[in-house]
């Protein structure tokens, strides 16, 4: 701290006033220098962001704490405050006021440059020469500037938004009109206090991992299994082939669940050829249907995300060095070993992020039984279902009661859990570690 | 999901607050009821007629896709063509989010819509309160049907909707499908109604027999898992959903009363069904299974009547019957009515046993007026003409709803009187109008489904073997419905 102060102090003694004049009125000091229209740009800015601050940009800051003061009802017609929306605007305020620092800042870095150049007795760069050296030195500010200012309002604003919301009460009857309130800690809190349904927690969890990790491993292999197989000379029609799974993965995930549903229910064609043939009909995802339930559950999401993987597969094995291959049949190898020590070392080092993703993706599978078996609280379990996963859980709890605050929570909680899980695979990985060993 | 939630609210917000989307304001509208301080709300219908404006209209999918909605908005464009005032469909799904939708202007501005979800919206204040005893129709409707639609707020009662029609279970079969001795063998009362008809003993019974004939062919069907359905069952012995006239979440009554009596006349019904009854088969097949004569009756809503009759209509047309000879046959033997009655013992296999009327849970659908619109005398003014009795009568005859209005009821008659006499007797169980009644199906949907699924497990692994098992079971569900309400609040 001690040093910036010295810095700035240092600073303001050795810059000129055109620089000092910049430092009170953005594009001052360049308009002094002889860059007129540069200053005149600089100037507008900071008056088109002044003009936001004090029209409503301030008012938003204070929204942003207060989370408003005036509850709306419609009959009286007092408008009033819509705390959702003050917590949103006030995120934009935020992100307003940071461009403003940037802005500044450029501006008396800019101011800064010109005094040096003259000091060293150099000429002040034309507009063509400092643009065109923009473009070579600094051409990713240039490209990427609109787009990181599209992805702060339309990403980043929404996920700091829902991040948030955690530490308010907003949900439950507390929606808007009614007054949303800061809470710090107190949803988080609130989970702790979830311990108390601790034995439904860790059998879901137990239930979760193994979820995750089978489904993972079984549409993995699945995919890669298909592509290898269609790689096959001997396969006729490749392309036909090839193009029959991409049509389970074009259609939408929970169309595909329905469909399953219908097809294993009571009434559905599976359980009408067992009766047809003098059989019982079998309750497939009935609320006693445990583990037949959870495999067809595995076979479904198999099902609907084989294609992707087999795809993936596809391109990443066209890559292959056949050499090896040849090389490994002349000194011996079968078809398993040169399975086991090629093929598959090279697709794990190519597709260990995506599997990672698969992963994550499995462990927070929310629409899978949902689709194909919600609706069910059982027996030794709170609120929850034999075949529920945590976040399926959590929504029961949470969303469906409209608790927002909760759910954001959650959210947090389950990104660091999945985040750090994920991270730790991925630094200990090939992928990561042994980046040029396919290279 | 709820990411997507998140970033819709976040983009709607965005761009109305930056000046991208329509402005919903209604500040100046009760400006005036501030200054007046007369009942807060009402004073924005004021009686003048807002000029040369669209309103838009939230009505249901079947009034639409048969046709109703456009006789009826044609009707009311003409009618008040003089003001320029034009009602268009809303033309929005029909499970709209007035309250996150309409403060940024995107509602509509009349919704027709159930009781409990207009209700819902009324406790935020989403809707108006309406100037209802100056309506026309307001003598004219039942007590109990205005009471569905009534608030209190700071300690004054308003009423937020007009009903239209009532909706509630009502028993389907098929007159051709009765035994052929009937009625010396199955009207011992000798009215001419058949006992099926009448008693659920005698529905049982049918049922059983003439599953043992044929084996394909059913009695009674129903997918029992269906809360709304299966419910009544348990009203019928005693039990309600919530304590203080439905409004007090913290006594949860679906175990009150002898309910566990309900629930064993459920497991009975199921036991001459087939496995189907567990899941939604049956519901969806219900249709074209009546039609085809595999199954003899089912219970489903009044609106729904004119699907059974054109399905009814197409088999006798597939039997080699003519169009007019199958419409007519159709008339003839597809029979809706009340629900029979029930066994005061909840034995369906009793003898002369003594009967109890069978409640169900019911719906009041009807009309409201969105707080954010900007021009609520015309949504008045629509409403009026919408409920007025030939409307109402064409909507009856259009879609076979059972009207609110004791007038149009009466002109109706059949069902639609009889479903009528059976709000003003007590017989409808409304659906609470609370928020937390969003809890209710899950828990219950389990309940009636492990009920359903009791009847097809082994004899040793059967969990419901008597009554006190049937209670054991419906407190577990109160409790499971109690902790989802208050787990987090």
């Amino acid at each position: 701290m001690k040093d910036i102060f010295q810095r700035m102090k240092d600073g303001w003694k050795t810059s000129s006033k055109q620089v000092k004049l910049s430092m009170f009125i953005m594009g001052a000091g360049q308009f002094c220098y002889g860059k007129r229209a540069k200053g005149i740009l600089f100037f507008l800015l900071e008056l088109c962001i002044l003009y936001y601050f004090f029209s409503r940009g301030f008012r938003d800051i204070a929204g942003f704490f207060t989370l408003g003061t005036t509850e709306a009802d419609a009959w009286l017609g007092i408008e009033g405050d819509n705390s959702v929306i003050m917590l949103l605007m006030g995120i934009f305020a935020w992100i307003v006021l940071a461009v403003f620092i940037t802005l500044y800042r450029l501006n008396i870095r800019d101011a800064l440059r010109m005094q040096r150049r003259l000091e060293q007795g150099k000429q002040l760069e034309s507009y063509r020469k400092e643009l065109s050296r923009f473009l070579d030195k600094k051409f990713y500010v240039a490209a990427l500037t609109l787009p990181v200012l599209g992805v702060l309002v339309f990403n980043v604003l929404p996920v700091v938004f829902m991040i948030l919301i955690a530490f308010t009460n907003y949900g439950g009857d507390i929606v808007p009109p009614r007054l949303v309130d800061w809470v710090g800690l107190a949803n988080f809190r609130k989970l702790l206090a979830l311990s108390q349904f601790a034995p439904t927690f860790f059998r879901i969890l137990g239930w979760n991992i193994l979820w995750a990790v089978l489904s993972t491993a079984l549409n993995y292999f699945a995919g890669l299994g298909l592509a290898l197989l269609l790689e096959k000379d001997c396969v006729k029609g490749k392309a036909f082939f090839r193009a029959f799974p991409v049509l389970a993965y074009a259609i939408p995930g929970f169309i595909t669940l329905l469909a399953f549903k219908f097809m294993f229910s009571y009434g559905g064609p599976i359980n009408q050829l067992i009766v047809g043939n003098g059989g019982m009909a079998i309750g497939f995802l009935d609320l006693d249907a445990k583990w037949t339930a959870r495999l067809i559950g595995l076979l479904v999401n198999c099902w609907i995300s084989t294609p992707s993987i087999m795809l993936l597969a596809t391109g990443i094995l066209a890559n292959r060095d056949k050499s090896l291959y040849e090389a490994a049949e002349i000194d011996g190898a079968g078809r398993w070993k040169q399975f086991s020590k090629l093929t598959l070392p090279f697709m794990l080092f190519s597709t260990l992020p995506v599997l990672i993703s698969q992963f994550i993706g499995n462990f927070n599978n929310f629409g899978i039984f949902y689709f194909l078996r919600g609706g069910l609280y059982l027996d030794g379990y709170f609120l929850a279902s034999d075949t529920d996963l945590l976040i399926n859980w959590l929504y029961n709890l949470s969303i469906d009661n409209n608790y927002y605050c909760i759910g954001a929570a959650i959210s947090i909680v389950i990104f660091i859990i999945t985040s750090i899980l994920s991270l730790a695979v991925y630094v200990k990985s090939p992928s990561y570690r042994e980046e040029d060993t396919f290279q | 999901m709820k990411k997507i939630r998140v970033v819709m609210i976040a983009v709607l917000a965005f761009t109305q607050l930056t000046g991208c989307g329509a402005a919903g304001g209604n500040a100046q509208q009760a400006e005036s009821s501030q200054a007046t301080g007369t009942a807060a709300g009402s004073s924005v219908f004021d009686g003048e007629l807002e000029e040369n404006v669209t309103i838009y209209v939230l009505e249901n999918d079947t009034a639409i896709s048969k046709g109703y909605f456009d006789e009826l908005i044609e009707a009311f464009n003409e009618a008040y063509a003089e003001y320029g005032i034009t009602a268009v469909d809303a033309n929005m799904d029909q499970y709209l989010d007035l309250a996150n939708d309409g403060p940024y202007g995107y509602g509509p501005d009349v919704l027709y819509q159930a009781n409990d979800v207009i209700m819902q919206y009324a406790e935020d204040k989403h809707i108006y309160p309406l100037p209802a005893e100056q309506l026309e129709c307001y003598e004219l409707i039942d007590e109990s049907a205005w009471d569905a639609y009534r608030i209190e707020v700071d300690g004054s009662e308003y009423i937020c909707g007009v009903p239209v029609n009532v909706q509630a279970p009502m028993l389907y079969y098929r007159a051709d499908l009765l035994p052929e001795d009937w009625e010396s063998a199955w009207d011992e009362n000798g009215n001419q109604v058949p006992d099926m008809a009448e008693s659920w003993n005698a529905m049982y019974a049918w049922s059983l027999q003439r599953h043992e004939e044929d084996s394909t062919k059913y009695g009674y069907m129903k997918s029992l898992y269906d809360t709304y359905f299966s419910s009544g069952f348990l009203f019928s012995y005693g039990a309600y959903v919530f304590g203080e006239n439905n409004t007090d979440p913290s006594h949860i009554g679906l175990a009150a009363g002898e309910a566990e009596k309900g629930a064993w006349v459920l497991s009975q019904l199921a036991s001459a069904m087939s496995e189907e009854c567990i899941d939604d088969t049956i519901t969806a097949n219900a249709y074209s299974k009546l039609a085809d004569g595999t199954y003899f009756a089912t219970i489903s809503t009044p609106d729904v009547y004119s699907t059974f009759f054109d399905e009814l209509v197409m088999a006798y047309e597939g039997e080699g019957m003519s169009e007019e000879e199958a419409k007519a046959a159709a008339e003839e033997n597809l029979v809706m009515t009340t629900l029979p009655m029930l066994p005061e013992s909840g034995d369906l296999t009793e003898e002369n046993p003594t009967l109890i009327e069978s409640k169900t849970m019911g719906g009041i659908n009807g009309y409201a007026v969105s707080a954010y619109t900007e021009y609520p005398n015309d949504c008045l003014a629509f409403i009026e003409f919408a409920t007025s009795y030939e409307m109402v009568v064409k909507r009856s005859e259009m879609l076979g709803i059972a009207p609110a209005r004791q007038d149009a009821a009466e002109t109706a008659g059949g069902t639609s009187e009889l479903l009528y006499q059976s709000l003003a007797d007590g017989n409808i169980v409304l659906m609470p109008s609370i928020k937390e009644v969003a809890q209710l199906w899950t828990p219950a949907e389990t309940f009636f489904t492990d009920v359903a699924k009791d009847v097809f497990r082994s004899e040793s692994e059967r969990k419901y073997k008597d009554l006190e098992d049937f209670r054991a079971g419906l407190e577990n569900m109160v409790q499971q419905i109690h902790d989802a309400i208050f787990t987090l609040q």
